[in-house]
């Protein structure tokens, strides 16, 4: 345990060292983030409730999500593909740890960073400029919940997405997929809330939405009481199933590396 | 120059040609990802029926016109991205400059993505769904504006990836913010102008063209009135705009390269 608390805390580091990297990640999130603020502040109008968000909540997601984008909510990063590809997997896996656990630990100190910090800054200039929302302490604690599941739900879905790569030379096509699917069905790019009854109930059933969608509805405090504990267990639901996913995918690249020869 | 500009790009083609099945993937890809995201637009307006007073119909041709001039710039100006960063890391920016040819040229040449062509299929059908709703009167001036300003948009999307890689004389590498105003501008657009705040619609109209690239020309063809005063004639300025501005980021590569000092590794 000892181990992997390090690895993420070098990684923690190591995305801290990278200062100009994150001011200029924040200044694009914040940037698209005005951009998508606007938008709303128009479609909305003269104001209202629109399938039960006012103008504040949508503005507040809109900035929720720019905030989420580093920690794996938006799209996936193709770190553990390339070094697939290079060949340099090899050292990693020759090396006296889990592989899962090496690479998730390397994850989580990252995410943890991206969150704390460019997160945090995202949204604050959210809040100062386009009055994003504050949670309540309350779901601020919750919050913290739904967002350290996600992580765990969303790493493990980026894991058997880079493992692919064991199989196909070239996994761009798979990871640009992947990609679009979770942008769309998570609510990444739109709220749930706004999608006809048919597609939102598909996207209900998959196991994207545990990854920004959810998180984000917490937030916002539109989940109270049974529904809340409902959608913390749909997500650790999906943090189990798509762990025991990811590791399933992992035996059986092993196998194909050990009949390669290695 | 541009018999040798088709020979080093049409050796570029055949060599992405020669992996088929990726190509055409990855022009699949392409079509799909930008073609999701117009859905997203067009779910959102199924729940509220106007943005500023445009209509679905009228943000495809705000959509169309960027999104066609901006994969048209990712197709031909991929050079200036990340081949060019490697140049810098590495140091091989030094034979580009030992060559008895112009450097600008051959970066631009160094580059050719025809599978950007799905993303361009993609815009050029949202283009086709805006013609197909609109009540445009056509004149000959209408139909000469739409190729003018798809070409304008392309050069502003030009002048703002040369500025980008430039700045890699100075950093070694490429300034992620350059995204904001490339990507970011490419989304700006996709909306009016008119819902922006008076900073980004001075800043996207007069210091970074990128307004330019579709505002006015919808303007024009639609037969609107901007609510800040923007005229719709302002369209035909539009190539005179793309033109300074791509002109302004060349000054700028050539004082880039008089500044270049080599990796040195």
């Amino acid at each position: 345990m000892r181990l992997y608390y390090e690895i993420a805390l070098r990684s923690f580091r190591r995305a801290a060292t990278y200062r100009s990297a994150y001011i200029a990640g924040l200044l694009t999130n914040a940037f698209f983030g005005a951009v998508l603020s606007f938008v709303y502040l128009g479609i909305y109008g003269a104001g209202g409730s629109v399938a039960g968000l006012s103008v504040h909540d949508a503005v507040s997601y809109v900035w929720i999500m720019q905030s989420l984008i580093s920690i794996g909510s938006g799209w996936l990063s193709g770190e553990i593909m390339q070094t697939i590809r290079s060949g340099d997997v090899v050292a990693e896996l020759s090396r006296p740890w889990s592989f899962y656990g090496y690479w998730m630990s390397r994850a989580i100190g990252e995410r943890a960073f991206n969150l704390l910090i460019r997160g945090s800054l995202t949204y604050l200039i959210g809040f100062l400029y386009f009055d994003a929302r504050l949670p309540t302490s309350d779901d601020a604690l919750a919050f913290t919940a739904a967002i350290i599941l996600a992580i765990v739900v969303s790493f493990a879905y980026s894991f058997a997405v880079n493992l692919s790569a064991f199989w196909l030379i070239d996994s761009t096509g798979v990871m640009l997929i992947a990609n679009i699917t979770l942008g769309f069905f998570s609510g990444f790019l739109l709220p749930l809330a706004f999608f006809p009854p048919a597609l939102a109930a598909v996207a209900r059933a998959l196991p994207f939405q545990a990854m920004a969608g959810l998180p984000a509805q917490v937030f916002l405090g539109q989940l109270k009481g049974a529904a809340l504990l409902w959608a913390l267990l749909l997500q650790a639901f999906w943090a189990v199933a798509l762990t025991a996913l990811a590791l399933v995918v992992q035996r059986a690249a092993m196998r194909k590396v050990v009949i390669q020869g290695g | 120059m541009w018999s040798l500009y088709w020979r080093l790009v049409g050796a570029r083609i055949r060599a992405q040609m020669q992996y088929k099945l990726s190509f055409w993937l990855e022009l699949l890809g392409f079509a799909l990802t930008t073609g999701l995201e117009f859905s997203v637009v067009a779910i959102l307006f199924t729940r509220f029926p106007s943005l500023g007073g445009w209509h679905i119909a009228e943000i495809a041709l705000l959509y169309g016109l960027t999104e066609t001039s901006f994969s048209l710039t990712e197709m031909i100006g991929r050079g200036f991205d990340a081949p060019f960063e490697i140049m810098m890391q590495r140091g091989t920016f030094d034979t580009v400059l030992t060559r008895p040819l112009d450097g600008f040229f051959q970066v631009l040449a160094s580059e050719f993505q025809l599978r950007r062509l799905g993303r361009t299929a993609q815009a050029l059908a949202v283009l086709g769904f805006a013609f197909s709703q609109l009540p445009i009167s056509w004149t000959p001036a209408k139909l000469l504006l739409i190729p003018l300003s798809v070409l304008s948009g392309t050069v502003i999307y030009m002048g703002l990836f040369i500025i980008g890689a430039t700045i890699c004389f100075w950093t070694i590498k490429a300034p992620e913010v350059i995204n904001a105003f490339t990507f970011g501008g490419n989304a700006l657009a996709s909306y009016p102008l008119s819902i922006y705040n008076r900073l980004i619609r001075t800043v996207f109209l007069f210091i970074i063209p990128v307004a330019f690239v579709n505002y006015p020309t919808a303007l024009l063809l639609l037969g609107r009135s901007d609510p800040y005063g923007l005229p719709a004639w302002s369209a035909w300025a539009a190539p005179l705009v793309a033109l300074i501005f791509v002109s302004i980021a060349r000054g700028f590569w050539h004082i880039g390269v008089s500044k270049y000092t080599s990796a040195g590794s």
